[in-house]
């Protein structure tokens, strides 16, 4: 595209007295309605400069009323009346052309940004620092509505061509609808087009489409927004080349082009339609102010500087001209003809100041020009049907582009893809991000530890991270982030970010963030050239990427490249956490019935392996919406009906649903999953409809009980027996981590009392099912759940409870059933002894592998878990840990001794007795041991008693 | 008007009041990660960050000036409640309900966690609008005061405390009024008799 340059004229000398520090100040341009006058005027220049388009080089006329710079001018509709608005909050009129002063139609308290005539130029609006838009009546200037409802100053106004709307703008970029009969706020866009600050040289506007079907505001992204007139909702958007926001636009007469100008001081021309830029040209100076000829293919322009000039043939000769075809709503040939039919058509809009438009037009006669016009128009009446398809066509396919925008802005979100796009594959998504929103901050990560969060401003974003534990978590500095990063990952040393590519200029960047280390300067960057970064993920001493061509990229710390590794498909999510990695990948492309086909892959960075993989199953019809590891560890997934699963090994490795929020769920809200641990589920509620949460204000954490999904059983005690299903997890879990541990030569102390006190609460659980068990008359299962018991004393516990039930029958059972296993146990016990003796040191590590073998059966001989190498360890560790006074502990120790089972009871006291540095805690055992059974005592005179100590001296 | 004359009326100072209000819970959200702490009125904690917890008002102040936490208002401290609150007291004769605190309360969070209110200046405005209104209520009623009809419900610590004194010796003096001939006057009996020497040490006891 060619690059002209075009010559501009002085109308007003930059001065640095008012306007902006750098000599750029606010010029304002016009036409009149045939093309005849040009007015300028410019915020640092108190005159108002009227000039003969026909004649250039003569001396415009200069209206000096005002007492300070100019920034608002309006005219009205038939040309026959100026407005003009400054900074010393005054609005003035002037008769046009002759530029008599009219009136000082009203007074502000603070400088007028705004200035706009409706329709008909019975009515003007005035708006600037103060909080309201004045609607004043332009006859005898009585002010016939005041619109308040901006936060900021107003800076856009625009009378919808049709007469029913005024939309207007502050400089925070919120665009309100008001509806002019009314007066009341009918939408309300917020934060839209870009906040304009305090800079008064820099003003957001907006304007109506000749036809009044949409209305353009400046967008965010340098781009220009259209926007529904009766439903505010976007249509479609005109973006391109601007490389910085937008200051003006302009539509053609027809609508059919726009002009838009922006701080890169470049002037595009677009069609609309095509939504193209059909021509530019650069500036010297930014353009401030932009008017198209009314007649003609011209384009008026004025710079910040006060530099005027003309833009001849805007619109390449090929192309249809701006002023063919103007669409022609009978409103506005009403405001047209204003002089010669008012009074008999009824004017919507001037419903408030009808009365006085004659003394409007009586100042200026129609001219030959005019009435020229209208019967172009008339003949354009001919050809209506063409510009009836320009007018609907916007309108017709508003509620389908509506759509689509949505559809595009779903995508974008990156989690809800399936939603939006049925029986598709679902895109790669970062756990834990937010969608963008215009205007507003977002997460890009947020886990249990702290937050991420990215605004994006003109071309660059404003990255923040916090820690939830302000105590202890590093203080990070806010970054300034030219990439454009959409991914990113956060733990305890450091942050780890990822843009996509964005065109062919930018390429996909990762980019790790270490927050302390003993060298400068040891952030990162990899960029990847034709290959995309789709998903994140971060554990101790290593960063993982996966990329467009489904390749795991591992990194160290440091930046090394340490693995590349082939994925079996594209990504869709990962997480990391310590050593581990998972990552979820497409298996297949969907199935018919629009179920995702995911596979998971659990990795181990550290030793090189691949411990689990398998397929992660979905509820039917959603997707995946979060991915990650509880506090503990395990493997979760959250999908879009409200499923959570947890990865155990359990039956070789299965994904229990351990919470549904369809059961939880109050009707109107969401959960937008964070993270969970043994027993409770951390989210952030949403108040339906929204789905995620917002920066501000900071989003509270809920917990949530996990619940698996129980059929609802004739028992009615649902709590219970989800507590019972929770419980068997947990142990089972406590149980494969010490195994895991103990096999590692670790110490499982700690694991080994939470392993004993979740078995009590289990216990205790069971009871109170067997209460309720009794109590609904299902005496089978009670006595499946008196097997289940871990303690002897639980046991006695439920004999009692079932005696006081009066059910004789049922206490001979448990009797029966607690027998046989003190049988078993002794046998046990025997053997158990004889192994020790074998075994010699190896003891304990083998007790301790012996009690989690046997667990998971927990039938009759459960027991054993009670007996001698439970408590030898006990001791052990004990003594290991004299100083400990813990409280649960102490608890712990006399809620075995009152079980009177004599074999732990004598164990314990011999290895007590023994083990003078626990002096503290074997008074108790040596009272106890007088009830103990005759048959355990032999067992336990067999057992030398020195091994336990042994492995304490160790 | 009572609120301010209450000082040598009432028998606490509006801080003891305001003293016995820390004790009522408030939620906030901590920031920092904490175990539990053990105190004599009951354990609190522990703390996660980011997740909101019950702890009584005084800890939720300490831990507030200390940057530790932010407090989540009180349901009952929105906009939409409270101006329902006052058109109900500008309405009707009755008290509205709101907490037994109120005034202490919101005067606190006011003060020390004013950026953790939502329209702070509106809140304000509006729960001394509804002091204003039910202080005055309480003066009005105070002038039909009759010891047959002492019911006002949902009054507040505040305003109970403006009446307490008043209230108290005024049914004083209804009770004596009523039972006048019964018992006669201690005043004066104990003028009529200062010969009597055994009444004296007696006397002396008396508070007045």
């Amino acid at each position: 595209m060619k690059i002209r340059t075009l010559k501009l004229r002085e109308a007003h000398k930059p001065s640095a007295a008012y306007g902006a520090a750098n000599g750029s100040s606010f010029c304002s341009i016009l036409w009149d309605q045939q093309a005849r006058h040009l007015v300028t005027a410019s915020s640092s220049d108190s005159g108002i400069s009227i000039h003969d388009a026909l004649l250039p080089s003569t001396t415009p006329k200069i209206l000096r009323h005002h007492r300070d710079g100019v920034t608002a001018l309006a005219l009205s509709p038939n040309s026959t009346c100026l407005a003009s608005g400054s900074i010393d909050n005054s609005v003035k009129l002037y008769k046009f052309p002759g530029g008599e002063f009219e009136t000082n139609i009203t007074r502000f308290t603070l400088p007028i940004r705004a200035l706009a005539f409706n329709q008909s130029g019975s009515m003007l609006a005035a708006a600037g620092d103060d909080d309201g838009i004045k609607l004043i009546n332009t006859v005898d200037g009585s002010i016939a509505r005041v619109l308040k409802g901006h936060k900021g100053s107003v800076t856009g106004l625009a009378f919808d061509p049709m007469g029913e709307y005024l939309a207007s703008i502050d400089s925070m970029g919120t665009v309100l609808f008001w509806e002019l009969q009314s007066g009341t706020i009918l939408h309300t866009l917020k934060g839209v087009a870009p906040n304009t600050g305090l800079d008064t040289s820099l003003v957001n506007i907006l304007s109506w489409s000749p036809d009044g079907e949409m209305l353009a505001v400046p967008g965010l992204r340098n781009d220009v927004v259209m926007y529904d007139r009766d439903t505010a909702e976007k249509v479609f958007t005109l973006r391109g080349d601007h490389l910085l926001p937008l200051c003006f636009l302009s539509w053609s007469p027809n609508g059919k082009y726009m002009a838009t100008s922006s701080l890169d001081r470049q002037v595009l021309i677009w069609d609309v339609l095509k939504k193209q830029d059909i021509d530019r040209q650069k500036f010297e100076d930014r353009i401030c102010c932009m008017a198209w000829k009314p007649v003609g293919n011209t384009l008026a322009v004025v710079d910040v500087s006060g530099k005027y000039g003309l833009w001849e043939s805007v619109v390449p000769s090929s192309m249809k001209s701006p002023t063919e075809d103007i669409p022609q709503s009978s409103k506005k040939s009403n405001g047209l003809l204003l002089f010669e039919e008012e009074g008999q058509e009824p004017c919507s809009s001037g419903s408030l100041g009808d009365n006085g438009e004659d003394s409007i037009g009586e100042s200026g006669p129609p001219s030959r020009k005019r009435i020229r016009k209208r019967s172009e128009f008339d003949e354009d009446r001919s050809t209506e049907n063409t510009i009836d398809d320009y007018g609907l066509l916007p309108q017709r396919m508003a509620p389908k582009r509506a759509r689509e925008q949505l559809d595009k802005g779903a995508n974008e979100e990156l989690r809800s893809t399936a939603i939006s796009v049925r029986s598709k594959m679902q895109e790669a998504f970062q756990p834990g991000v937010t969608p963008v929103q215009p205007g507003k901050r977002r997460f890009l990560c947020y886990n249990m530890l702290g937050t991420i969060t990215t605004m994006e401003y003109d071309g660059y974003s404003h990255i923040e991270i916090d820690f939830h534990d302000t105590s202890r978590g590093p203080r990070v500095p806010a970054m300034t982030d030219h990439f454009g990063f959409t991914m990113a990952c956060l733990n305890e040393n450091g942050s780890v970010f990822a843009n996509p590519c964005k065109g062919d200029k930018n390429m996909s960047t990762l980019m790790y963030r270490p927050f302390s280390s003993w060298a400068n300067n040891s952030e990162w960057y990899m960029r990847f050239e034709g290959e995309e970064v789709k998903v994140v993920a971060l554990g101790v001493h290593w960063v993982a990427a996966i990329t467009s061509l489904n390749y795991l990229r591992i990194f160290t710390d440091g930046g090394l490249q340490k693995h590349i590794l082939s994925l079996d498909g594209p990504a869709v999510t990962a997480s990391g956490s310590k050593n581990r990695l998972a990552v979820v990948t497409h298996a297949s492309n969907c199935l018919p019935s629009n179920d995702q086909v995911l596979e998971f892959h659990v990795f181990d960075i550290r030793n090189g392996t691949r411990p689990s993989r398998g397929r992660l199953p979905l509820s039917p019809g959603s997707h995946l919406i979060w991915f990650g590891f509880s506090e503990e560890g395990l493997l979760s997934s959250y999908d879009s009906k409200g499923v959570l699963r947890v990865y155990t090994s359990q039956y070789g490795g299965s994904w229990l649903p351990l919470f549904s929020a369809n059961k939880t769920k109050k009707s109107d809200e969401n959960y937008w999953v964070v993270g969970l641990n043994a027993s409770k589920l951390f989210c952030i509620v949403c108040k339906s409809p929204e789905v995620f949460p917002q920066v501000m204000p900071k989003p509270i954490l809920t917990l949530l009980d996990l619940s698996s999904p129980l059929a609802s059983s004739d028992l009615g005690a649902d709590v219970l027996e989800n507590e019972f299903i929770l419980n068997n997890l947990h142990l089972f879990q406590i149980q494969k981590r010490i195994e895991e541990s103990s096999s590692d030569g670790r110490d499982t102390t700690e694991l080994d009392d939470e392993a004993f006190s979740t078995e009590a609460a289990q216990d205790r659980c069971i009871l109170r099912l067997i209460a309720s068990c009794c109590n609904s008359d299902k005496l089978v299962r009670a006595t499946e759940l008196v097997k289940l018991l871990t303690l002897e004393k639980s046991m006695k516990g439920a004999i009692k409870l079932v005696t006081a039930l009066k059910l004789p029958n049922l206490a001979d059972r448990f009797n029966n059933i607690l027998e046989e296993r003190m049988l078993n146990e002794t046998k046990d016990m025997s053997e158990a002894a004889g192994v020790a003796v074998n075994q010699g040191s190896g003891l304990g590590r083998n007790g301790t592998s012996s009690e989690v073998s046997s667990e998971p059966s927990c039938i009759p001989s459960s027991s054993t878990t009670l007996s001698a190498p439970h408590f030898v360890k006990k001791v052990v560790n004990r003594g290991a840990q004299k100083g400990r006074s813990d409280h649960n502990q102490t608890a712990r120790e006399v809620q075995p001794e009152a079980a009177t089972s004599g074999g732990s009871a004598e164990l314990r006291t011999t290895a007590a007795a023994g083990n003078q540095e626990t002096s503290r805690t074997s008074n108790p055992f040596l009272k106890s041991s007088s009830n103990h059974e005759g048959a355990a005592k032999e067992a336990m005179c067999q057992r030398p008693p020195s091994n336990p100590f042994k492995k304490s001296v160790k | 008007m009572a609120g301010q004359s209450g000082s040598q009326l009432s028998l606490f100072t509006p801080d003891e009041v305001e003293f016995v209000a820390e004790d009522e819970l408030v939620e906030i959200v901590p920031n920092l990660r904490m175990d539990s702490l053990n105190f004599i009125c009951g354990d609190y904690g522990p703390f996660y960050p980011q997740i909101a917890i019950q702890v009584p008002l005084w800890l939720a102040l300490a831990l507030k000036k200390r940057g530790k936490c932010t407090i989540r208002p009180p349901q009952w401290m929105s906009i939409e409640n409270l101006t329902q609150v006052l058109e109900g007291e500008r309405e009707s004769h009755a008290f509205q309900t709101l907490p037994f605190h109120y005034v202490e309360i919101s005067r606190l969070l006011f003060d020390r966690a004013r950026d953790d209110i939502p329209d702070v200046y509106m809140v304000r405005s509006l729960v001394e609008d509804i002091r204003d209104v039910r202080f005055h209520k309480v003066e009005t009623n105070l002038e039909n005061f009759t010891a047959s009809a002492v019911t006002w419900k949902n009054m507040a610590a505040m305003e109970v405390n403006i009446i307490r004194a008043f209230s108290g010796r005024a049914l004083q003096a209804f009770y004596r009024h009523e039972n006048e001939q019964a018992v006669p006057d201690l005043d004066r009996t104990q003028d009529r008799q200062p010969q009597n020497l055994n009444d004296r040490p007696r006397r002396n006891l008396r508070p007045r």
